[in-house]
């Protein structure tokens, strides 16, 4: 099943001159984990906006093609019904959380949905727990930590029980820590829950292990599709439209550059390990452990 | 910014347990009860009642003080400008020029300052001992819609979301070498707009993605939204109601049925 399928699509902001995106075309199959990278302007935030509907039924603008969600186009649909398939977490944590405590957060759009108190209770305990904020129910918002609010705000997306996540740059405001918490939820969802989850960054760094596609965007357009050991193979490229390429592309890039050859990729630092060590074994080399 | 921007202490005094609804009647009646008292000492029994409420709310005493500093301010501020408006009665006490001050004058400037300040504290029982979403619920459980109860729950969760933005803009613009509080009321008021247009786009901003993430979070789905929190009345709820409607029904059958004097 599709989850997301974009045809053509053309959006201009209202009040802007350049096209956000240009003719982009892309499908999301139910179950993937998709990681949209682009530096400001490439595009990415829009993807997400589309994802849910809020491009074009809130934001206004000029908008051509078509989108479906679920195999359903959105045009007819408002964004609060599209909210039960498709959950969205924005880059500031501040905006998006607005309730006076995280329990009620959490429990906002189960609430709107008109679930049962019992089942509320269960889906925020549930939530809570998988984004590990689990015994945080009274707290107020504003008293935590920029990477807690983040994952306020997935819980708070995941107590919907949506089919899709999609999140615009969750770790963009947030320290190395938070940085790290949030991926390791992220890799869960993707892992143990089988979500299908679409991630705009800048950074490649945490999200190219596990990513099934990467998606590369740059000025409105999709310039690369694929498995992340091809589309994040010359970091030289990426960094030239503003995207952090992941330290082990270099270091295979690098390792190319001097056995002349094109043929290594590496996504773990595992692999990098055990074929450096190979490549200077093979040359008579010595490697301590 | 300093101060306390959520009255709210933790406890587990019989005021922080009663069901808010029977809070909010109560913080009610007793403002009614406040308007129609009309004699001094009916009123400073009021004001009287209302501060041991506060005392066995076990708020700290620094937030209480912090709290009514302006409320005594104001009684004070009602005392000493009642007489120069109102000139009538006898006896004088003293006069000094046009100025007038009748004994008559200055007890009605102490009973009126005295209602004052039982209006303004009796609604700090309820901010003392009752969650900020708990009153918003309980307002809505009392029949306001949820619009607006979302709405004052939103404007208070945002306070200090905007005073920390104001305080961050200030630090900005004084490391840009901008003085606060210096020079003359132009120059003061050119250099508070430095901090507002800032502040308004940030806040502006806010709004935006506020929108967003309440569509985004199913708002407005449905018609019939359930709510996670419930209050349900308890006996101990309805004993404190029936004993508020007895603080309310007492002095009022005693002035309009026997016509005492309160």
């Amino acid at each position: 099943m599709k989850a997301l399928e974009l045809k053509d699509v053309r959006f201009k902001y209202r009040g802007s001159d350049n096209w956000a995106l240009d003719s982009v075309s892309l499908v999301v199959e139910k179950g993937e984990f998709i990681t949209v990278l682009g530096c400001n302007g490439s595009g990415k935030s829009t993807i997400c906006l589309l994802a849910n509907g809020l491009v074009p039924h809130a934001i206004q603008g000029d908008f051509e093609g078509s989108v479906e969600i679920f195999e359903k186009p959105v045009m007819g649909r408002t964004v609060a019904e599209i909210a039960t398939k498709v959950g969205i977490v924005f880059q500031e944590p501040e905006s998006q959380l607005f309730c006076m405590s995280v329990e009620e957060e959490v429990a906002f759009g189960p609430e709107n949905l008109a679930v049962p108190r019992h089942e509320i209770r269960e889906r925020v305990e549930w939530a809570l727990e998988l984004v590990g904020m689990k015994g945080y129910n009274d707290r107020s918002p504003f008293s935590l930590s920029g990477g807690q609010k983040q994952r306020v705000a997935i819980a708070a997306s995941l107590s919907m029980h949506p089919d899709m996540l999609v999140l615009d740059e969750p770790a963009y405001a947030l320290d190395p820590i938070g940085r790290h918490d949030l991926y390791s939820v992220l890799r869960e969802l993707k892992g143990k829950h089988g979500m299908t989850v679409i991630l705009a960054e800048r950074d490649a760094e945490e999200a190219a292990a596990f990513s099934d596609r990467i998606v590369i965007m740059n000025k409105g357009k999709v310039v690369d599709v694929g498995p992340p050991r091809d589309t994040l193979r010359n970091p030289d490229k990426l960094k030239r439209m503003g995207i952090q390429p992941p330290q082990l592309s270099e270091v295979a890039s690098l390792l190319n550059a001097r056995l002349s050859t094109s043929k290594y990729s590496f996504l773990t630092v595992d692999e990098a390990e055990s074929t450096i060590t190979r490549e200077i074994i093979g040359r008579g080399g010595v490697v301590r452990k | 910014m300093t101060g306390f921007v959520d009255l709210y202490t933790e406890g587990n005094t019989f005021l922080h347990r009663v069901d808010p609804r029977v809070k909010i009647t109560a913080v009610i009646l007793l403002s009614i009860l406040a308007f129609v008292l009309s004699s001094l000492e009916a009123l400073a029994v009021l004001l009287a009642f209302i501060m041991v409420l506060v005392v066995l709310s076990r708020t700290p005493l620094a937030k209480t003080a912090f709290s009514f500093k302006f409320v005594f301010r104001l009684m004070l501020l009602i005392v000493i400008l009642w007489p120069l408006f109102d000139r009538s009665g006898e006896p004088v006490i003293a006069s000094f020029g046009p100025l007038v001050l009748t004994e008559p004058a200055l007890l009605r400037g102490v009973t009126s300052a005295t209602r004052i300040g039982c209006l303004a504290t009796v609604w700090y029982i309820l901010m003392f001992t009752t969650q900020q979403r708990d009153i918003v619920r309980a307002l809505v459980k009392l029949g306001i819609r949820f619009d607006f109860g979302l709405t004052l729950a939103i404007s208070l969760r945002f306070f200090p979301t905007f005073s920390a933005t104001i305080g961050s803009i200030m630090d900005a613009q004084r490391a840009r070498g901008l003085e606060f509080g210096k020079g003359g009321p132009l120059k003061r008021t050119r250099n508070y707009v430095a901090v507002l247009i800032p502040a308004i786009v940030s806040a502006m901003r806010t709004a935006d993605g506020l929108s967003w993430a309440l569509q985004s979070r199913a708002y407005g789905a449905r018609l019939d939204r359930t709510y996670l929190r419930d209050f349900k009345m308890k006996w101990s709820d309805y004993l404190a109601l029936a004993a508020v409607v007895l603080v309310l029904v007492l002095p009022l059958t005693a002035k309009y049925v026997f016509g005492m004097e309160l």
